[in-house]
């Protein structure tokens, strides 16, 4: 009775990382229960039905799950929330999708009344068919999403057995030559494999992208690559060249200005949702080869018309990529009955241990407004009061006493609003890459900050994706999207790549303070403080006295 | 079985029986029958009279076991009197079963000593109402299934057509229908002669036997039985009743049944079966930590209605709203938010305040059980829980007249729930230690224990004398008995009519051990649903009431008792300390030991890795807000919470002191600066209450006021150089200021002064009275002519020639007087006449009048009639006339 872990009644699991047993418990427990909060001294972990759900699906039983609770609880677990645990999963697997050879697609159950029920559903009725026998009903194979996400809906998940299909082969092969898969990259691509379709949440920095590739190898099939936007699908082409048996030739480049599809193509997200009267017309794209494995990086974006797409793709293996399933918009389960359970999670601070991730030392600087500034301020309109206190004139100050203090790093200064980065480009006398800077432009730049030619660059929301900039050590942040939190991990994620010189990265937050800012930022720094990356707060009167 | 008695003579009545029983037997017979006490019978006749009551016998049957039951039944359908071999035949069959000859003396002994049977015995003899109650009839099918013997069914059967079935049954004719009769009962129960008649038998009629065997043992036919009917009828095998209707006759059901009474003869009670074993420890932790949580949430409960509970109902109670409100502040379904509800009310902690307004709240009590070391606390809701009637599982249910019954409302009394609580908990401590049970195996057993709903909902304070007492040995020893089938048994066993028969009480029993099982659970008397080592303990000794329920858990160092221990709350209060006493010594290290420390974090969250200490509690509880609870808690700090703490009068310093005194971890710095942050902007803004202010652009004269010793009484304070507060009001602000010497001017809200000419007071917006006029207005043609006719009327009343009455009775104001009963009858002839007469009568007011009126209706006090003065339908109350005289028949 002095495990590591405490059983709450709201289902959450507090686990005390600094136990000599944490790390087995962690294990037992990480295969039902989703890491919630990662700091310091006690991580909190929640039991949810999906999650218990998706232990069935990867085979560990009820049994299982509270042998694990009893065996490392500091006290005794409630016997109804066991009870509890083991109804949730025994919900799981009364019904199932299986391949009929002649009717194709069926739901089959085990439990009729829990068929009959669900039959009743008026989501369930217009997906499925005839029924065939007492216990099995014929599934539109078109619905094979759609059925799971609306039974998962209805807390009666079912287990979906119908296989996929193996898609155009084609050789594909890691070919590592200096490098290799990390462990963890290897247990994720291998999950993966095992699970068939989910997601694969790993932190910015920790190579995402290799996963895919480890994938890639495995599935040795015709590929399909959704990212977000050109430069992100330029980077995962040049990767792939680089890392794999595939040539230029194979791989193709579907967006805005090229149509190409070749055995391996990279879509953005955003030529698949353009839409023209009223219909998409480049989700042919889905159905125009035979793809074998389909790859959503930052899955946490996926747009709504690509969700109910990948509804009708659920014979097709499926891998999400992203840092963090946390969507700004609620809509984590559909991701995870739509592209899969999640497959392989390591906190951030686990990844850094094993040096795969610069530390970063995080430090938000509160700067005050000016008493002009303040009035202004509490006089503006409500829709301005961000933009207001988030260009305030003493960030500026901030910034460049900040750019001084790390003079000769390698910095990024990145900001929401465009005339603050033109104006804060004008006094560091740095390069600015926003929307409307062009992607050969933007390259040229990234490559020169690459190169070190340039030292400080400003850069707006458009880089916050999957741009990689492994020489950054120093971020500052001016001003972001409100409170996002995923913006916020993406940010941070610019400075984590693992340094040449093992410089310690800095990652800075402009606040002003006693304005929403400061709510703001609050609200992002929680999840940054949740996945173990305490910050601290410093006056901005410190940094100008040092600066 | 020491209630028997052998007197030199066989006993002629139960009276007679009863007089030769001891004094122990007799006070047992009285305990276990209360009913028969109130009052005290005067003598042995009297109790054996009272004994014998319709009334008396239901509820003395009700108490009975199943295999007690199945006893009387038994007896109900042999021969009277029976023999012990008879009853033994009847029970086990014709081929024995050793678990009914094991546990027939017992069952007898218990219907012996409720004075249900007596004699000795060869003569066994179940009392006659019982008997009555029990026995077989058309309108009440015995749960035997058995029919009428074929004397019952014979008896208005013509001779000829009984001598014919004799005849065709192959016995010789007889003389008369009597000795034919028992000559067919004979055959019918001789088993070889039967089985011979029966191997003649057609198939098809054996069928027919086959479905009436177990019973009901009547079936229906045409007016032209079918062939393989008739060969039945024929031989006396089915026997009619009424037109249409033919019976089994008793005796050849026996026989087809190898004689036995009941299809399944209970003599065991059924197991209660453990569904898993856990260890010991694994349950006693479970229980302890629910046992905390029960601490805890009982706590929340009351902390959460701490500033005003809800109010009670009109009808009392809890309204729903309130019970969900507190449902989800408790973070539990309303049905268990009840039952806490509930249980703190039980425990005296809660109460109704009794204002005028009138809110639940907690009682002075419960400031007392806070202060108790935990174990002491739990033991305090756990015995409150174990002797309390009411039973929070029926709220959100109705009552008889369709009123929902609401927590802390009236109507969730029921008497019976001590008992079933007890009866629970005794048969999980008889389980061995660890073990839950299969919670059907426990119904099973209880309604085994009780099969004829054994308790109603309404009896107070008369509980369950066990029925059972003798030694016997444990389920295990005696193997699983025999298969039962409650459902059929206990819903068709409703012989004795149920006079009081409010049909849920089974159902009630069934549903009121039902919850004993989960409320247990939640209270932490047992873990993992086996009973743990301090819920043993809290039970003390009444658990084993049978041997086989002993305890065997070291747990339960106990006395154990085998008389059966008054009932309902089987422990004296003294006996009740002890063992409450006992179970908060188990308990108490059991339960965790509450933490000085917790830990912070930088994302601003402290966690309490489990119970904190009072006080450390109390003020992280104002500082940071709730999270999430259960074995550890989670607090998070926000601005909000700061500031709170702030307000309560904390400053920072302090908080800086409390944190890092109590977190294991260094403080985090973005929490300190948290802290820093809030209490820089705290009270930054400063709020009070002036009546008035001075301002005044010379600080100097400020000073000079306020020193000023004369300035005293004004209340001044300097709020900033220039501004000073005043407790006093503007005016006497101003009048004291001049009274200082000064020349203060007032100012409006606005800041403009004030013209010290004050403001002419208005009035809301009135509008004018109205003229009052000199005299009456001049009045128009119609009221000119109505008034005129009044005045002729009024005339006609007072000169109206009177016939002169005995005696000239009018008074000195020329009022007519009557007697009542006079004027009573004059209006009445009136009113039949319908002719005018002339009244003098008195107004509310005193004034008299004297009036013609023509009376049309005389009733209740009044008379309704035509007032030729009034020129209109008047109603007058008949002791507001002083007299009645008749009109001048000339004048008309």
């Amino acid at each position: 009775m002095n495990g590591p872990l405490i059983v709450q009644s709201d289902k959450t699991l507090l686990l005390e990382v600094d136990h000599e047993q944490a790390d087995d418990c962690r294990r037992a427990i990480a295969p039902f229960a989703e890491l919630e909060r990662a700091p310091e001294h006690i991580h909190t972990y929640r039991v949810t039905p999906l999650g218990l759900w998706n232990a069935r699906a990867a085979g560990h039983d009820a049994e299982q799950v509270v042998d694990a609770l009893v065996q490392y609880s500091r006290y005794p677990v409630p016997h109804a929330l066991l009870v509890d645990i083991a109804d949730t999963m025994d919900r799981y697997g009364r019904l199932s999708l299986l391949k009929h050879p002649a009717h194709g697609l069926v739901l089959t159950t085990t439990d009729r009344p829990v068929l009959e029920e669900v039959l009743r559903s008026k989501r369930i009725t217009p997906l499925v068919g005839a029924r065939i026998d007492p216990d099995t009903v014929v599934v539109h194979p078109s619905e094979r999403g759609q059925i799971k996400q609306a039974l998962l809906k209805l807390g009666w998940p079912a287990e979906d057995l119908a296989g996929y299909v193996d898609g155009e082969a084609h050789p594909i092969e890691l070919r590592e030559e200096g490098w290799a898969l990390r462990p963890y990259q290897k247990q994720a691509v291998e999950n993966f494999w095992h699970g068939g379709s989910g997601v694969v949440v790993l932190p910015c920095g920790a190579g995402k992208t290799l996963v895919g590739a480890g994938s890639m190898a495995q599935a040795k099939s015709t590929t399909l690559i959704l990212v977000t936007n050109t430069v992100s699908a330029r980077q995962w082409k040049h990767e792939l060249v680089k890392r794999t048996s595939l040539t230029e030739d194979e791989i193709g480049e579907y967006s805005g200005t090229k149509k190409e599809i070749r055995p391996v193509t990279i879509a953005t997200y955003q030529v698949l949702t353009t839409r023209r009267k009223g219909v998409y017309p480049h989700l042919e794209l889905f159905d125009s080869r035979d793809w074998g494995l389909i790859l959503y990086d930052e899955v946490h974006l996926l747009p709504a018309p690509v969700f109910k797409f990948t509804a009708d793709l659920q014979a097709r293996r499926r891998l999400g990529l992203t840092a963090t399933l946390v969507r700004e918009d609620g809509r984590e389960s559909d991701v995870f009955s739509l592209i899969g359970p999640k497959r392989f999670d390591a906190p951030w601070k686990e990844i850094e241990a094993q040096g795969y991730i610069a530390p970063a030392d995080c430090v938000e600087v509160r700067v005050n407004l000016t008493d002009s500034e303040r009035l202004a301020y509490a006089t503006a309109e409500t829709e301005e009061k961000y933009r207001f206190c988030a260009t305030t004139a003493t960030k500026r100050k901030v910034t460049e006493a900040l750019v001084r203090r790390f003079a000769g790093q390698q910095i990024l200064v990145i900001g929401q609003y465009i005339d603050q980065l033109d104006e804060l480009g004008e006094h560091l006398d740095a390069p600015v890459i926003k929307g409307e800077t062009s992607n050969a432009q933007r390259e040229k730049l990234f490559d020169a900050f690459r190169e070190g030619e340039i030292n400080v660059l400003v850069v707006s929301k458009v880089a916050n994706f999957s741009i990689d900039l492994p020489e950054a050590t120093v971020a500052i942040q001016v001003s972001g999207t409100f409170g996002s939190r995923q913006e916020e991990a993406q940010r941070l994620g610019r400075v984590l790549r693992p340094k040449a010189d093992g410089h310690q990265a800095h990652f800075y937050s402009v606040v002003a303070r006693d304005t929403v800012d400061q709510d703001f930022a609050a609200h992002r720094q929680r999840f940054l403080a949740e996945q173990g990356y305490a910050y601290r707060i410093v006056d901005a009167d410190e940094v100008l006295a040092e600066g | 079985m020491s209630t028997e008695e052998k007197p030199a003579t066989a006993p002629r009545s139960l009276a007679e029986a009863l007089r030769g029983r001891d004094d122990a037997s007799l006070a047992a017979l009285l305990r276990s029958r209360p009913d028969l006490v109130t009052p005290v019978p005067t003598d042995l006749t009297q109790l054996a009279t009272r004994a014998g009551t319709r009334a008396s016998v239901v509820r003395a049957l009700e108490r009975l076991d199943r295999f007690a039951l199945q006893t009387a039944q038994a007896l109900a359908v042999a021969a009277d009197p029976a023999t012990y071999e008879e009853l033994l035949g009847l029970l086990a069959g014709d081929d024995g079963d050793p678990a009914v000859a094991a546990a027939l003396p017992h069952a007898l002994g218990t219907l012996r000593e409720q004075a249900l049977v007596w004699g000795g015995d060869d003569r066994l003899r179940l009392v006659r109402t019982a008997r009555e109650l029990l026995s077989p009839s058309p309108q009440h099918p015995s749960p035997t299934g058995l029919g009428p013997s074929v004397r019952e069914a014979t008896a208005g059967m013509s001779p000829g057509r009984i001598q014919e079935i004799v005849a065709t049954a192959g016995l010789p004719s007889t003389h008369d229908s009597v000795s034919a009769v028992a000559s067919l009962g004979a055959l019918f129960t001789d088993r070889t002669r039967m089985a011979a008649l029966l191997d003649q038998a057609p198939h098809e009629s054996v069928e027919v036997l086959d479905r009436l065997v177990w019973g009901p043992p009547y079936g229906q036919v045409t007016a032209d039985p079918a062939a393989r009917l008739r060969w039945l009828l024929d031989r006396g095998l089915l026997l009619p009743t009424a037109p249409g209707t033919v019976v089994l006759p008793r005796e050849v059901a026996l026989h087809l049944r190898g004689g036995r009474a009941h299809r399944v003869p209970e003599p065991v009670p059924p197991p209660v079966e453990a569904a898993t074993t856990h260890r010991p420890q694994v349950v006693d932790a479970t229980a302890a930590g629910q046992a905390y949580a029960a601490l805890t949430t009982v706590e929340d409960l009351l902390k959460d209605w701490d500033e005003g509970g809800p109010a009670v109902l009109r009808a009392g109670g809890l309204s729903v709203r309130d019970l969900k409100r507190t449902a989800v502040a408790l973070d539990v379904p309303e049905p268990v938010a009840a039952f806490w509800v509930e249980l703190a009310y039980a425990a005296g902690l809660l109460a109704s305040d009794g204002e005028a307004d009138e809110r639940y709240a907690a009682t002075p009590a419960y400031d007392e059980w806070r202060e108790r070391p935990a174990a002491e606390r739990w033991t305090r809701l756990a015995t409150a829980w174990l002797a309390a009637t009411r039973t929070s599982g029926l709220v959100g249910g109705r009552d008889a007249k369709d009123r929902p019954l609401s927590a802390l409302g009236p109507g969730l009394d029921r008497s019976v729930a001590p008992e079933v609580r007890h009866r629970v908990l005794a048969l999980l401590a008889g389980l061995s230690e660890g073990a839950a049970p299969v919670p059907g195996s426990v119904l099973a057993r209880l309604r085994w224990e009780r099969p004829l709903r054994g308790a109603r909902g309404g009896v107070a304070g008369v509980a369950a004398g066990e029925g059972g007492r003798g030694p016997g040995g444990s389920p295990a020893e005696r193997g699983p008995g025999a298969g039962h089938s409650p459902a059929a048994e206990g819903a068709g066993g409703s012989p004795a009519g149920g006079p009081a028969g409010d049909g849920d009480g089974d159902d009630l029993r069934s549903r009121l051990a039902r919850w004993t099982l989960d409320e247990a659970e939640m209270l932490g008397i047992t873990g993992r649903g086996a009973l743990s080592a301090h819920g043993r303990a809290l039970l003390g000794a009444p658990a084993p009431r049978r041997p086989e329920a002993e305890p065997e858990g070291p747990g339960d160092k106990l006395p154990v008792h085998h008389r059966p221990a008054p009932p309902p709350v089987p422990l004296s209060p003294a006996e009740q300390a002890t063992a409450a006493a006992a179970a908060a010594r188990l308990l108490a290290p059991l339960l965790p030991e509450p933490l000085d420390h917790v830990l912070l974090q930088a994302d601003l969250t402290a966690v309490a890795p489990g119970p904190l200490q009072r006080p450390l509690a109390d003020v992280l509880g104002v500082l940071a807000d709730v999270e999430s609870k259960g074995g550890a808690t989670v607090y998070r700090f926000t601005p909000g919470s700061v500031r709170r703490a702030l307000d309560a009068g904390r400053t920072a310093a302090d908080l800086h002191a409390f944190l890092a005194a109590h977190s294991r971890t260094p403080v985090p710095q973005p929490l300190a600066y948290l802290i820093d942050d809030v209490a820089r902007r705290h009270g930054h803004l400063r709020v009070g209450a002036a009546s008035a202010y001075v301002r005044c652009d010379d600080d100097a004269v400020l000073g000079e006021i306020l020193a000023d010793k004369r300035a005293a009484g004004l209340g001044l304070r300097r709020l900033a150089p220039t501004v000073l507060a005043a407790q006093a009001d503007p005016a006497g602000l101003l009048e004291g200021l001049r009274a200082m010497g000064f020349a203060p001017a007032a100012e409006s809200a606005e800041g403009d002064v004030l013209i010290t000419r004050a403001d002419a007071r208005r009035t809301p917006p009135r509008s004018a009275p109205e003229p009052v006029p000199d005299g009456p207005p001049v009045p128009d043609d119609t009221l000119l002519a109505a008034a005129v006719r009044a005045v002729r009327a009024g005339d006609l009343a007072a000169t109206a020639p009177r016939r002169p009455t005995a005696g000239d009775r009018a008074g000195n104001d020329g009022l007519p007087r009557t007697g009542a009963a006079e004027t009573l009858a004059t209006l009445q002839a009136a009113v039949l006449t319908g002719e005018a007469l002339w009244i003098g009568y008195v107004n509310a007011e005193g004034a008299a009048s004297q009036r013609v009126i023509a009376p049309v209706r005389v009733e209740g006090g009044f008379v309704t009639a035509y007032d030729h003065t009034a020129d209109g339908v008047r109603t007058y109350p008949l002791h507001r006339i002083t007299g009645v005289a008749e009109l001048a028949d000339d004048e008309g």
